[in-house]
């Protein structure tokens, strides 16, 4: 059953209407559809094709200050009653926590219009299997044309899909929201001396077709990373300077995450509770929120609470300035409420290259991938896998696998020293190349 | 109640035998080496504790189809969450475009009823259980947590069930239908000392109904969250570099995940891409590391009666005494190695096709005494409790995180150490296993195994062993 945004807003409204009906105080109803489809060709053949569509109901309810969220995607209308009968008679053995209860109205509605977020291309539908075909097979082609020796087996990945959402609450905000995205990229596998089978693989993402890079851009991309993946090891362990690649920064940057999070600051579970005002980085440290972002992965007109979204400076030159507080965990904090949670983060950029900027340290890890790892949002402490290049003056000498970088939350971003010029737009985290310095590494 | 058994759970939503056969008809009408529907209904259920609360719940219902069409090693894929013949077979015409250029299969005639095990009988459906028998647990270990040490500060409880109910009917009639119950259990603790905060937390998890949480496990539930919080207060930074480590029996059995499990998924190897792909009956650890894949722990979370193709589940020997003996084979790796299957093609949900995955993955107990493994040590570290691991299949370069340690000093237990990244090579780590301990241990933990976005419950299991060298993320 394909439904269309006014059957979904039509849907939500209804149901809205029969939860209030069957005794909920409060609801809040997104009725949600979706479609993709993938295609993943290797070795010259299509090697799997998915398509499907996709939808689902959610709501969250209060019912004598008690609380509770469903979901279901069984929307057979009798299936819909007994599934709503049910959710609100076991709500009932709950326990009241009236903080749950809806936002202010006057906080909700659009923060933008779907003009001005510009999350849906046309081209989308125009999009055709046989243009998927194409550029699966161009994608292909050029992972194999690339010019490594020794592939064992190489493939290319074609991605799009469309969703669109009602969102209605008891409270009156109703409102549709429609999008779309698309992302390739290749994958290429070579045989090395040691025994080794190094993947290298490069994907984008996009919410416009025409905002992917060129086949020649992948390719050039899988090259580099096949190269750095040849003859790679570790190296002694010891302090150095980290250039963290753009693409790969949202890993260190995301370990303030959780730290500022309403549920980590009200359950005691954060080493930035109570540095609101206080500096936690250098002066190049600015992170800001911002959901109204033309085209933006992380773009939206509301957030998770219906709260108009808005950007909103989180760090601003080494300073905190904004936890991430919705609605249930500003009034547990008694502070004003915020956003629940990241749309795009978008960290400035400087105005050289990370090449450039490179050729200061006599010897300096640039970071290019992540394995494993984790941090504890408790004490900040982090440590994480990686691999990357050992450069000298800035020169490339040896390609690093098999490595850890360890550090804290409350020291590392005052680490950071400089900020290159080149912004990852294909990530819902905007961030340039950033180096910083003095930063702990084990290998041998 | 349920009156249903799970043969016949899906006709309660208007699917029966003639309905699909034709929808399969559909299906293979271009050919079809394989093919497959995959009917799921799921109903779950999670209670929370927070602030002296048991405030919040949450349900969700889950129905669909996936249809799957296999040429080879191509695959086309489809799924709807509308059961109506339309829909579906929609659905199996967009999966049936992947045999385009082929030939009509002759579809099957009738259905016959496929034998699966019975590795998780539970005396309930948790669709029996009432929120109102939840909420008491819940309440219950927040209680003892708090019970157990004054220095604990804060307590979050959580308990997920599920219930759910799988269809599978191939391209040759077979229809193989299971219930798979599932449970987990989680309590989360701060504690804090002087200015000192820590946080720890254990969960527990199961394929098993409400009788899972017998007093045992209970009280396990709550003293190793206590005890993994309050230990953290006193616990310092871990040292950088390579250096000998012990794992200690259970949860490290992430290693095995990590380093060889996902490895030896057979996928990986018909495409040449991972490290194993040519190391069939070569010797690759010593002669005391026996591996093996089983998914018939009565319980287990990571048991399955039958997997998600319907071929039955069995426990495979991957490595037998250092020599590597088996892939982890779905149908279509079985066709390419011309093996049976060893009923490894699992899938997260009908909105996912096949993939050979692990189960319960572990290592058999091997000669040596764990003290004597510690006391071998002059200068290392002994790991206790683990979070996650990642692979690159390829490189065979492996990590996993590590929550709580100690350091070894000349063969001595001394300070405790945590949060501390480990990383290595699979194979290289493997032939590096030098000793191994007499103390097996399955772990009960609530494991998560994620593969190409799809993720699926495992668990893992391990005796103590020594590794000899494994390069430790940390900050001195």
């Amino acid at each position: 059953m394909n439904t269309t945004t006014s059957e979904q807003l039509d849907l939500a409204e209804r149901t809205v209407r029969e939860t209030l009906g069957l005794g909920a105080d409060e609801v809040s109803v997104s009725v949600s559809q979706g479609s993709h489809t993938t295609v993943q060709r290797r070795d010259g053949k299509v090697e799997q094709a998915t398509e499907a569509t996709t939808r689902g109901l959610s709501l969250s309810l209060m019912v004598d200050d008690r609380y509770s969220s469903h979901g279901t995607s069984d929307l057979r209308p009798e299936a819909l009653t007994q599934f709503l009968t049910n959710a609100i008679a076991a709500t009932r053995f709950l326990e009241p926590d009236p903080d749950r209860a809806l936002p202010d109205p006057a906080l909700c509605g659009r923060g933008s219009t779907d003009a001005e977020l510009d999350v849906f291309d046309p081209a989308f539908n125009d999009y055709t299997p046989a243009d998927r075909s194409k550029t699966g097979h161009e994608i292909e082609a050029a992972v194999i044309a690339s010019g490594l020796d020794n592939v064992i087996s190489s493939s290319a990945y074609i991605a799009d899909g469309s969703s669109q959402s009602a969102r209605v609450t008891s409270t009156g905000f109703a409102e549709e929201s429609h999008g779309a995205w698309f992302a390739l990229g290749g994958e290429t596998t070579l045989a090395t001396p040691d025994g080794k089978r190094p993947e290298a693989s490069a994907y984008y993402a996009g919410r416009y077709l025409s905002d992917l890079p060129s086949i020649e851009t992948i390719q050039a991309e899988i090259v580099r990373r096949a190269k750095e993946r040849l003859d790679s090891g570790p190296m002694e362990s010891g302090k150095y300077p980290m250039i963290l690649l753009n693409q790969v920064a949202g890993r260190i940057l995301g370990v303030i995450g959780g730290p500022i999070s309403g549920g980590s600051l009200h359950h005691d579970r954060s080493c930035l509770k109570g540095k609101l005002g206080e500096s936690i980085g250098s002066s190049l440290f600015t992170i800001v929120d911002d959901p109204t972002i033309p085209r933006g992965l992380g773009s939206s007109a509301w957030d998770g609470d219906t709260m108009m979204a808005k950007p909103r400076t989180i760090v601003q030159n080494g300073v905190l300035e904004s936890y991430y507080l919705n609605t249930y965990y500003s009034r547990k904090l008694k502070m004003p409420a915020t956003t629940g949670g990241r749309s795009n983060w978008v960290i400035p950029a400087g105005d050289q290259s990370w090449q450039d900027l490179a050729k200061a340290f006599p010897k300096a890890i640039l970071v290019t991938g992540f394995l494993g790892g984790n941090s504890n949002g408790v004490t900040g402490n982090f440590s994480f896998g990686v691999r990357g290049v050992l450069l000298e003056n800035g020169v490339p000498t040896k390609n690093l696998s098999e490595m850890n970088v360890a550090g804290g939350v409350l020291d590392i971003f005052h680490k950071l020293s400089a900020v290159a010029n080149d912004t990852w737009t294909f990530s819902s985290t905007r961030s340039p190349t950033l180096i910083f310095e003095d930063v702990q590494f084990s290998g041998t | 109640m349920h009156t249903l058994p799970p043969e016949r759970w899906f006709e309660q939503f208007g699917v029966d035998d003639a309905l699909t056969l034709r929808v399969l008809a559909t299906a293979t009408q271009h050919g079809a080496d394989d093919a497959d529907l995959y009917f799921e209904h799921s109903v779950s259920t999670s209670v929370g504790l927070s602030d002296h609360k048991v405030n919040r719940a949450h349900t969700s219902v889950d129905l669909g189809v996936g249809v799957r069409v296999v040429i080879g090693d191509q695959v086309g894929y489809a799924y709807t969450e509308d059961l109506s013949e339309v829909a579906m077979k929609r659905a199996a015409a967009i999966a049936a475009e992947i045999a385009r250029d082929g030939h009509a299969s002759v579809p099957p005639q009738q259905v016959r009823t496929g034998k699966v095990h019975d590795f998780y009988p539970v005396k309930r459906q948790w669709s029996d259980v009432g929120v109102s028998e939840r909420v008491p647990l819940v309440r219950e270990w927040e209680s003892q947590a708090f019970s157990r040490d004054a220095r604990v500060k804060n307590v979050q409880v959580g308990l997920s069930d599920a219930d759910k109910h799988i269809l599978i009917v191939r391209a040759d009639g077979t229809r193989v239908a299971d219930y798979r119950p599932m449970t987990t259990a989680h309590v989360s603790v701060t504690s804090s000392e002087g200015d000192k905060t820590e946080a720890g937390g254990f969960n527990l998890a199961g394929r098993a109904g409400i009788e899972f949480f017998t007093q045992e496990r209970q009280d396990r539930l709550v003293d190793e969250a206590v005890k993994r919080s309050v230990d953290a207060l006193h616990a310092g930074a871990a040292p950088a570099g390579e250096m000998p480590v012990v794992l200690a029996a259970g949860s490290s059995g992430i290693l095995l995940h990590e380093a060889i499990g996902h490895g030896l998924e057979a996928d990986f190897n018909r495409k040449g891409i991972s490290i194993f792909a040519d190391r069939m009956n070569s010797r690759i650890a010593s002669d005391e590391v026996t591996i093996v894949d089983d998914a018939t722990i009565q319980n287990d979370r990571g048991a399955i009666n039958v997997d998600d193709e319907g071929s039955p589940t069995e426990k495979t020997t991957l490595v037998q005494n250092g020599v590597l003996k088996s892939y982890l084979h779905d149908r279509i790796s079985a066709r390419h190695y011309d093996v049976e299957p060893t009923g490894s093609g699992r899938r997260e949900s009908f909105r996912s096709t096949v993939l050979p995955r692990m189960s319960s993955t572990y290592m058999e107990s091997g000669p040596h005494d764990p003290g004597e493994i510690i006391a071998s040590v002059e200068k290392g570290i002994y790991c206790v409790t683990f979070s996650n691991g990642q692979v690159q299949i390829g490189a065979g370069d492996f990590a996993f995180y590590v929550r709580q340690a100690y350091l070894i000093e000349n063969g001595k237990l001394t300070r405790p150490i945590k949060d501390v990244n480990l990383i290595g090579n699979g194979p290289k780590v493997l032939e590096t296993i030098d000793m191994v301990g007499n103390d097996l241990k399955i772990d009960d933990g609530g494991w998560t195994c994620g593969k190409d976005g799809q993720s699926v419950p495992v668990s893992q299991g391990m005796p103590t062993v020594r590794v000899a060298s494994l390069s430790v993320g940390g900050q001195s």
